[in-house]
């Protein structure tokens, strides 16, 4: 027990930096990823180097070369001692020296053979990281990827160019973090409780704390009128805030098209998201009112604490009402479909209502459908001096970082030049 | 391309490049520098490893925690590189080892540093030394780095660098309106007041110490005290006592919120004030003390109450004085001290909730008090791999190919690396121009000592200065001085200008230089005899350098500040801030189609490293944004 939480608090130190970037969901997504690399090379260590320090849950690593003196001094994770040993199990070796908390397999087997012979042997992988592989068994790769829904990143170098694809058939986003969204404060329908408060508090109170206190929620349809002296922060903040009463309300376009998606009609074999969107579908008729399920959260403002932590008090009800009725929705749906009702848990229910506003669907084109119109695409690139520098491997990692803790993955077709993956190291083709 | 990897490979044999820094970007530079190429490579860091830096400073494992960057970085990669010179030096890049001299020897010097001041003196160094210099950042997924050639391309300090944020002192000590004022008063004040430094100024207790009683030791602990009795004295003096003195001024309350005072009966009553049997039953296993441990709260990530704050307060005090009592009176806050992080999210939750502002868990408190940028190995390997290639192209001599790049989300070209060409040098920089500065001052006023320590210092970040005036010299700092020398130095610093030994009045020009960096500047002085209390608090304003600029807007005035974090010499991960980019901004809006797209997704963003951090705000000052391109 003891140990257990010394353990988790020298993690939380060790991971300190990062989850501050991603948080703790973020991380759990990461540490319940395993990941599949195919051929580690100078490219493919570089890329596992980075998962591992983050503290991915596993790795596989299939190859099926041994260390040659022509691999020691470009790959990292190599050195004279392993001359002669399979490239995989040395690989695997090193990677637990550099995260002891990352379990980490190997397989001697070249990827082309394994592609052939047991294309089932993929389905057990969050991630596949292909490097280095032969445009046909890629697209072959591509296709057992898609059926299975696995997230394929390919990556490939040349000397000082390369280049990196990502790929899967369809990738539902919860918290998809956007780098400016506004609150949802549902002024423009306020509901029973919100608009009792307001009623509640005396913009006129001429005691200059308390008018100098009162939130800018409360305020902000009486703002210029109640005005006593213009360096009034509140009052500042009402006006500054003010186009939030009037943006967006109801439901944006983007979810509504979720909400429409052939997909939002569930049955045994949907997905958690899409039970989700259903049940979405069904509040937003029923107790929603036209609304999708309340955040609960409020910004900062001024204000006296009293009415602060009212306010506060407010806004969490009304969302966890909101989330309870979702709830009931899901259990429903999962009824219907056969499933058990309890199988999708609260918690998760939960992230879902607060990032309700924030989902996000994205649907990828197989690499077959995509590569033609690539590769002249990277001829014109490698062809513009200023495009000589993107870093695919690494750059590949952000997109894998942000996919392992949901963020949006917008589709990157990642084209340039790389030194910083493994290159300026003899060549490796 | 290839071509290119072929005819990079003599240079790159031949040269012999330095490293300074270790951390996130060092590691990654210097197994990329390693497999590149390059057989000569001097690394200078003055850091050990700390646990946080395990999740991407790579050549460093849990065993080596507490060791030398710079040693264990080097043996790392001799392992798998085993037939290169790799020399280094756990020590200050500021040491004057590393003059201008040692500088010299190298073909390229390469940054991977956390914070200005090193950054300023790495620079001035390769400028006097003729060294080309590659400087880098990064902040989670971004990053930059640019090259600065003497006469070639602008250089560091060309353009302006935010210091961190600032508040004034009265904000700090009676007025609190945000956490992290908060943090502030409980980190630069308390912490440094109560485990400190006791001779440096401290404004903790202004209040109560107008109020005639002796209370100048109030917070000392006596001889014969008892140490719980202490910690509840000192409570109840600092959220209690204070609080009350401060609710006396009715000038400052009458259109603020009144704080309530907070004494130690009230936060635990009922609650048995227990003596948390803490420090006696965990002790034997602790390593480092903790008082969250103690207690039994576990959980960073939650908010604790009046309560518990009260109850972490008390214990952390404790342990100080049980554990570490040999460190007090020496102590600096540190984010990685796991006890005086307890110590000020304990006392600045105390402090927030006597002003009503929403209190904060350890997890969130720690990141505001130890300005932590956060940082992932992924984004130090792009920044590495990209200063390998403006290195080759310095080595090359290929000028014209120098870029700065920037390592964002381009949100409409779906680009994630930014190329952009550099700069000329700022013709009127004072660090590579000669172009002199103008100091307004009172020349009957002030004394040559704030002059040294206000302007020279630490505005013009020089480390050892020397100045003079015509041919007279009238200051010089450092060691090898003669004894009678150094006494009139002595007595010269506590003159007013007007009558030093070579008077300085309106229209004098003095001679500033700084031996180890190789920097001369000349400031023209202009007498003025009235200066603004409230906006020019130093009573003297220098123009015709870059001043710096704040990270956040808001600053209302009142410029007598209290610094907001932990300055220069930060360790790992300190989010120091460098230059506001105009270029940038300017050459992006150039690239975006749309502007509201950047401005939406990318929000001005920053730059450096975990170890590492800068910070570039893309706010456009009209004035610094005639830029020329290079060519």
């Amino acid at each position: 027990m003891a140990a257990a939480a010394a353990a988790a608090a020298e993690a939380k130190t060790k991971y300190d930096r990062q989850l501050r970037i991603w948080g703790d969901q973020g991380q759990a997504a990461l540490e319940n990823a395993s990941i599949c690399l195919l051929t580690c090379g100078p490219t493919g260590s570089e890329a596992l180097k980075n998962l591992v320090l983050g503290g991915i849950g596993s790795v596989t690593v299939v190859d099926g070369s041994k260390v040659e003196l022509s691999d020691l001094g470009n790959n990292f994770l190599l050195d004279v001692g392993c001359l002669g040993q399979s490239r995989a199990k040395s690989i695997c070796l090193f990677l637990k020296e550099l995260n002891d908390a990352v379990k980490a397999k190997f397989i001697e087997e070249s990827p082309v053979s394994l592609i052939d012979t047991n294309p089932s042997f993929f389905s057990q992988f969050t991630v596949v990281v292909a490097t280095q592989l032969p445009e046909g068994s890629l697209l072959k790769l591509d296709g057992i990827c898609r059926k299975a829904n696995i997230v394929l990143v390919a990556a490939r170098s040349y000397g000082l160019t390369g280049l990196v694809r990502v790929n899967l058939k369809e990738h539902n986003v919860i918290e998809s973090k956007p780098d400016h969204f506004l609150d949802d404060l549902r002024l423009h329908n306020p509901w029973a409780e919100l608009k009792e408060f307001a009623k509640s508090i005396d913009i006129n109170d001429k005691d200059p704390v308390v008018h100098k206190h009162t939130p800018y929620i409360v305020m902000l349809d009486l703002i210029r009128n109640h005005m006593l002296n213009f360096d009034e922060e509140n009052y500042k903040e009402a006006v500054e805030s003010s186009y939030k009463v009037s943006v967006t309300p109801g439901i944006s376009d983007e979810i509504c098209q979720i909400i429409d998606d052939s997909s939002a009609k569930v049955n045994s074999s949907s997905s958690d998201f899409w039970v989700l969107v259903v049940a979405l579908k069904e509040f937003i008729a029923n107790e929603g009112n036209g609304e999708l399920p309340l955040e609960g959260t409020i910004p900062d403002m001024t204000s006296l604490t009293e009415y602060y932590v009212s306010l506060q008090k407010i806004y969490q009800a009304k969302a966890e009402f909101d989330c309870l009725a979702m709830e009931h929705h899901v259990k429903d749906i999962l009824k219907r479909i056969g499933r058990d009702p309890d199988s999708i848990s609260r918690t998760f229910i939960k992230a879902f209502c607060k990032n309700a506003r924030k989902l996000r669907v994205c649907r990828y084109r197989s690499m077959e459908e995509f590569s033609s119109p690539v590769l002249s695409e990277v001829q014109k690139y490698f062809t513009h001096e200023d495009y000589w520098s993107v870093s695919f491997t690494l750059h590949l990692l952000i997109n894998l970082f942000s996919f392992l803790h949901w963020k949006f993955l917008r589709s990157y077709t990642l084209t340039g030049a790389s030194l910083v993956a493994n290159s300026m190291c003899p060549l490796q083709m | 391309m290839v071509s290119s990897a072929a005819a990079s490979e003599e240079p790159v044999k031949a040269a012999k490049v330095l490293m300074v820094g270790a951390g996130g970007i060092g590691c990654e530079l210097l197994k990329t520098l390693a497999l590149s190429g390059f057989r000569d490579i001097h690394l200078i860091d003055l850091d050990t490893i700390e646990v946080s830096n395990l999740n991407r400073q790579f050549l460093f494992r849990q065993c080596h925690v507490g060791q030398s960057k710079a040693h264990v970085a080097r043996d790392a990669v001799l392992k798998f590189r085993p037939n290169i010179n790799i020399s280094s030096y756990h020590a200050n890049v500021k040491d004057a080892q590393f003059n201008v001299e040692f500088f010299k020897q190298f073909n390229v010097v390469l940054n991977g540093l956390d914070n200005l001041d090193a950054r300023r003196h790495v620079n001035r160094l390769c400028l006097a030394a003729e060294v080309p210099l590659v400087e880098s950042g990064t902040t989670g997924f971004l990053g930059q780095v640019t090259v600065h050639v003497k006469g070639k391309t602008e250089c560091y300090e060309c353009q302006p660098k935010p210091v961190p944020k600032s508040y004034p002192v009265c904000t700090i000590t009676s007025t609190p309106s945000k956490f992290v004022h908060c943090i502030v008063w409980a980190k630069d004040l308390l912490f440094a007041k109560l485990f400190g430094n006791k001779n440096q100024d401290n404004d903790l207790n202004t209040h109560s110490s107008e109020n005639g009683t002796s209370k100048s030791n109030v917070f000392e602990r006596n001889t014969d005290e008892d140490l719980d009795q202490y910690a509840r004295r000192i409570y109840d003096h600092v959220f209690g006592y204070n609080i009350e003195s401060a609710l006396e001024n009715e000038e400052t309350w009458k259109n603020r919120r009144r704080p309530n005072p907070v004494y130690i009966r009230d936060a635990l009553h009922e609650e048995d004030s227990r003596q948390n049997g803490s420090s006696h039953d965990c002790s034997n296993k602790q390593v480092e003390p903790s008082a969250m441990v103690s207690l039994g709260l576990r959980n960073p990530q939650e908010i604790c109450n009046l309560a518990d704050n009260s109850r972490v307060f008390l214990e952390a005090l404790k342990l100080f004085f049980e554990k570490r009592e040999k460190e007090i009176g020496n102590l600096i806050f540190d984010k990685d001290d796991q006890l005086a992080v307890e110590f000020v999210t304990a006392a600045a939750n105390i402090r927030a909730s006597s002003f009503g502002i929403p209190l904060h868990s350890i997890f969130e408190a720690k990141g505001v008090a130890g300005n932590i940028v956060h940082a992932v190995a992924t984004t130090n390997a792009i920044i590495a791999g990209l200063i390998v290639i403006e290195a080759i192209k310095v080595l090359q001599g290929d000028y014209k190919k120098y870029r700065m790049t920037y390592c964002l989300e381009h949100p409409s070209r779906k680009m994630l690396l930014m190329p952009v060409e550099p700069f000329e040098p700022n013709k009127s920089c004072y660090v590579c121009s000669e172009t002199p500065l103008l100091l307004e001052v009172n020349t009957k006023t002030t004394k040559l000592r704030e002059v040294i320590d206000k302007i020279i210092k630490s505005k013009l970040g020089m480390n050892l200065p020397l100045v003079m005036i015509g041919h007279t010299l009238v200051f010089e700092d450092g060691e090898g001085l003669e004894e009678d020398e150094a006494a009139n130095y002595a007595l010269n610093l506590e003159k007013v200008l007007a009558e030093l030994p070579a008077p300085v009045i309106n229209g004098t020009k003095l001679t500033v230089e700084d031996f180890q960096q190789e920097l001369s500047c000349s400031i023209n002085i202009k007498h003025r005899e009235e200066f603004d209390e409230e906006n020019e608090p130093d009573g003297m304003v220098l123009s015709g350098w870059s001043a710096p600029v704040e990270k956040q807007g808001a600053s209302n005035g009142d410029n007598q500040s209290v610094a907001s974090s932990s300055g220069a010499h930060d360790t790992d991960g300190n989010l120091e801030d460098i230059s506001t980019k105009p270029v940038m901004k300017r050459k992006l809006d150039e690239i975006l189609e749309s502007k509201e797209n950047f401005d939406a997704s990318s929000n001005a963003q920053v730059v450096d490293d975990d170890d590492d951090d800068d910070i570039v705000m893309l706010d456009e000052d009209p004035n610094l944004s005639k830029k020329k391109r290079l060519q």
